[in-house]
């Protein structure tokens, strides 16, 4: 029999559970409360079109846990929101990144639910970068209303600041859009007139009317000259006076020269004209940079949501009540009040209270630290299961978390730079073109025919015209970025694929990218004939279910049937009790179980299980590595690359995994300076470096190597600053990802012989007079055409 | 043939005007987001009311 699926999210519904809800007419059943919960919202509003149209499933619904509806009141606070919004008229403007979305049925819902509240004066979804524009009245509702509505629909939202670059970002991709359309629709037009001039070769045409076309389409040029190719141009003119020759070079001197020559035609009368070559190859150059443009943007914007990791709110403590506030306005000598689940806002020293707290995103170390009076704790880690007072050292700024970013900010422009190989065969080429140009002009002016030296040096140019040649490069890149892309691979820099052909060495971060970052059971011994293993982990995992702590996560994969336990109590650091059919259950350390610590059954045990005082099981856990790592390392050795390892983590963890991988290069202990000083040394060794990682910890030494990659479970600030983000966790991608590079690298190559073949043919018959500036014509595009096919070929490896 | 004196500079105002109205489109941000534009059109303009999906709808199926 098949398994039932949740009507929401398409999960399998585990045994046991009784979650229904009508929707469209029809009962359906549901996996979790959670998912029924957010049903039932959609239904109750009248939105349950929704599932009739959405394209794919969405994300299992979890219950929002109480503290966490609790933070987002802290949003509510003038100081805060001061720090967030905008305003607009009498209304703030505010921008949310929602988490959760998986099609664009999901942005109609969240819009429809919205438009409801009669505080909300306007909304905007946009399904591909996952935001929200938001304009409402906060007067009328306070913003933790309107995110808890977000939420009643299954989605997480919270407030967002676009950064600068982005939103020069979007300025720019407008401007492509303006550009292609009128490139592209005034080529339509040349084109036709130009129809009109082909067929008048034939068939006669009188004088006037040639004439008149030819004016027309003058007039319909210049706006492609002077607007589209305008970043040609420029580009040509910065390389110009920086004494340098860029691929532009050929582009707008091959542009300029057949517009002016087509121009003193139609002025003088004689001659040929070529308006709707200049069209096309302009609106041609377009297209192929706007497809690569909006992907890389695609990229980046679906990363950049750098605001998540920096604490928003905080909540400040004054003995006997809290009062929410903005993180960034915390000053030393604050205390403040950290409740389980929250982000700490500062650097500061534990005053009272006991918790354990995860540091993994600052060190690398993914065991939860454990904190009591007295002890430091660091903004950005996150509380586990205690309440906290804490002492403030340092506002964020000056915060370990701050000065990481701003360690990022300066390694930024030091990236190590890469020559364009592009720009030196556009030098080489250019420097030959142009005097070769020269030398037949003079040759003909002067000794052969002063007549035709004009148009033998225009079919020299529009035949070599750099059409091949500048389109080989882009055509293959954004061929292959689409490729990749698809395969889940975002691409967020242009130079990625030229460098990762010459990749000689690989850095690797352990914690969470090497290994899953996460505890999982590794050895279950079980000494109670009561119950089966089965049973005994289903009712651990049960245990387990009441605690946030990482090792209790380890125990949910297990979860099979919600037990009835009583009198839960969890105790921090420790363990977790209850009972269940009048037997007491007790699940956490040895002494905490009641088991002595030198029992030979526990043998390195870090976790027991009792029952009435009876050793029932003992657990193993362990930091696995990842599965897919073993074949992907011998798969990168085999292709001859040097591999280290990278690690913050100082224990005995580190050099396992190492023997264990047999990756001899092993750097452990290190901070995030150390990290960036490892790359840099080895960049000046003359390597090209590649770093995978995660962490924040890890960001700074992103922008040191040549190319660096994160994994989407990665945090928010690493996937922000690295090139390229593998968005199935999975780090066979990274093989797809050089072996994609160097395929895109053999077909530019192709291009590139191909181009510069052609014109070595060409150019000897043009300076003879040979090739007359049609067939020139002609000759420019099916080599043009060649290299773009050639291309394609990358979107079906 | 003079007819192409008239013909064609109209068809090169409704150039210009089909180009003013894509820039307009651009700067009023209809390109940014063209997955959700698609679906638009599979929904009711207004939410459906409260009732039973079965009550609205005429054909609905005998007991």
């Amino acid at each position: 029999m098949l398994q039932q699926r949740c009507f929401h999210c398409h999960e399998p519904v585990p045994a046991g559970t009784d979650f229904h809800c009508e929707v469209l007419g029809q009962q359906q059943t549901f996996c979790c409360a959670g998912c029924q919960a957010v049903a039932e919202t959609i239904v109750a509003q009248g939105l349950s079109d929704y599932y009739k149209f959405r394209s794919k499933a969405a994300i299992k619904a979890n219950a929002i846990p109480s503290e966490l509806a609790a933070q987002l009141h802290s949003y509510d606070s003038a100081e805060v929101l001061q720090d967030l919004t905008a305003p607009e008229g009498d209304a703030q403007r505010i921008e949310l990144s929602v988490n959760g979305m998986s099609c664009a049925a999901c942005a109609w819902l969240i819009e429809r639910q919205l438009q409801q509240n009669s505080a909300v004066k306007r909304v905007s979804v946009n399904s591909g970068t996952a935001r929200c524009e938001l304009v409402w009245d906060s007067a009328a509702a306070p913003l933790s209303q309107i995110l808890g509505q977000i939420s009643d629909l299954g989605y997480q939202a919270s407030p967002f600041v676009a950064d600068s670059e982005e939103q020069s970002f979007q300025l720019e991709l407008n401007a492509y859009l303006k550009r292609l359309a009128v490139s592209g629709i005034m080529t339509m037009q040349v084109m036709m007139l130009a129809f009109g001039l082909y067929f008048g070769e034939y068939t006669g045409i009188d004088a006037q009317h040639e004439g008149y076309l030819r004016w027309v389409s003058l007039l319909l040029t210049v706006p492609v000259m002077a607007y589209a190719a305008l970043p040609f141009s420029s580009s040509a003119w910065r390389a110009l006076k920086a004494r340098q020759l860029n691929m532009d070079v050929p582009i707008t001197l091959a542009l300029y020269y057949t517009f002016i020559a087509s121009l003193y035609a139609t002025v003088f009368d004689t001659g040929e004209v070529y308006f709707e070559s200049v069209c096309m190859f302009v609106f041609l150059l377009q297209l192929g940079k706007f497809f690569e443009f909006r992907a890389r943007k695609q990229a980046r914007d679906a990363t950049s949501n750098l605001l998540k990791v920096m604490p928003v709110s905080a909540t400040l403590w004054d003995g006997e009540h809290g009062t929410p506030t903005s993180a960034r306005r915390l000053q030393s000598g604050d205390h403040i009040l950290v409740k389980a689940g929250e982000t700490i806002p500062a650097d500061g020293q534990v005053q009272s209270g006991v918790s354990s707290v995860d540091e993994s995103m600052l060190t690398g170390e993914y065991k939860a630290v454990s904190k009591q009076t007295g002890d430091l704790v660091l903004a950005g880690s996150i509380n586990h299961d205690g309440i906290l007072i804490v002492r403030v050292r340092s506002g964020l700024t000056e915060s370990r978390l701050g000065q990481i970013i701003a360690l990022q900010q300066q390694t930024l422009h030091q990236k190590p730079a890469v020559l364009e190989k592009t720009d030196r065969i556009a030098r080489f080429f250019v420097q030959r073109l142009l005097v070769i140009a020269t030398l037949t002009f003079c040759a003909w002016y002067f000794w052969i025919d002063a007549d035709r030296a004009f148009w033998v040096t225009l079919s020299v140019l529009v035949a070599t015209c750099p059409c091949a040649l500048s389109l080989a490069t882009p055509t293959a890149i954004t061929c292959a970025l689409a490729q990749l892309n698809r395969k889940g691979i975002l691409i967020k820099n242009q130079h990625v694929l030229d460098v990762l052909p010459q990749l000689t060495k690989i850095f690797f971060d352990k914690t969470g990218t090497l290994t899953e970052g996460r505890f999982s059971l590794t050895d279950v011994q079980t000494f109670t004939t009561r119950y089966d293993k089965d049973q005994l982990l289903n009712l651990m995992a049960n245990l387990e279910q009441q605690s946030e702590h990482p090792i209790a996560r380890a125990f949910t994969p297990y979860f099979r049937q919600a037990l009835p336990l009583e009198n839960v109590s969890l105790t921090v650091g420790a363990g977790l009790s209850a009972s269940y059919q009048q037997q007491q259950l007790v699940i956490g350390r040895p002494d905490f179980c009641g088991i002595d610590v030198a029992d030979p059954r526990l043998n390195g045990s870090q976790v027991c299980f009792a029952i009435d005082g009876e050793l029932a099981a003992t657990v193993q856990l362990a930091d696995q590595l990842r599965a897919e790592v073993p074949t992907l390392v011998s798969a990168l050795q085999q292709r001859g690359l040097n591999l280290a390892i990278l690690t913050g983590d100082a224990s005995a963890a580190a050099p396992a995994v190492s023997k264990q991988l047999d990756i001899s290069e092993l750097w452990q202990g290190c901070s995030p300076e150390q990290k960036v000083s490892a790359i840099q040394q080895a960049v000046q060794q003359g390597e090209s470096v590649l770093m995978v990682g995660d962490g924040i910890n890890d960001s700074p030494c992103f922008h040191a190597a040549h190319v660096s990659v994160a994994l989407d479970s990665g945090t928010e600030l690493s996937k922000n600053q690295a090139d390229v983000v593998l968005l199935h966790n999975d780090l066979q991608q990274l093989q797809t990802l050089i072996d994609g590079a160097r395929r895109a690298h053999r077909v530019v190559q192709q291009n590139l012989w191909w181009a510069a073949g052609y014109n070595l043919v060409i150019i000897p018959l043009a300076v003879c007079g040979f090739v007359s500036p049609y067939v020139a014509v002609i000759g420019m595009s099916c080599s043009s055409l060649l290299v773009v096919s050639n291309s394609l070929r990358l979107l079906k490896a | 043939m003079s007819i192409i004196y008239v013909l064609i500079p109209i068809a090169v105002v409704f150039v210009m005007i089909g180009i003013a109205i894509f820039f307009w489109a651009v700067r009023s941000k209809q390109f940014d987001d063209l997955d959700k534009e698609g679906f638009s059109i599979l929904f009711n303009e207004k939410p459906a009311s409260n009732d039973k999906p079965t009550d609205t709808n005429p054909e609905s199926r005998e007991p």
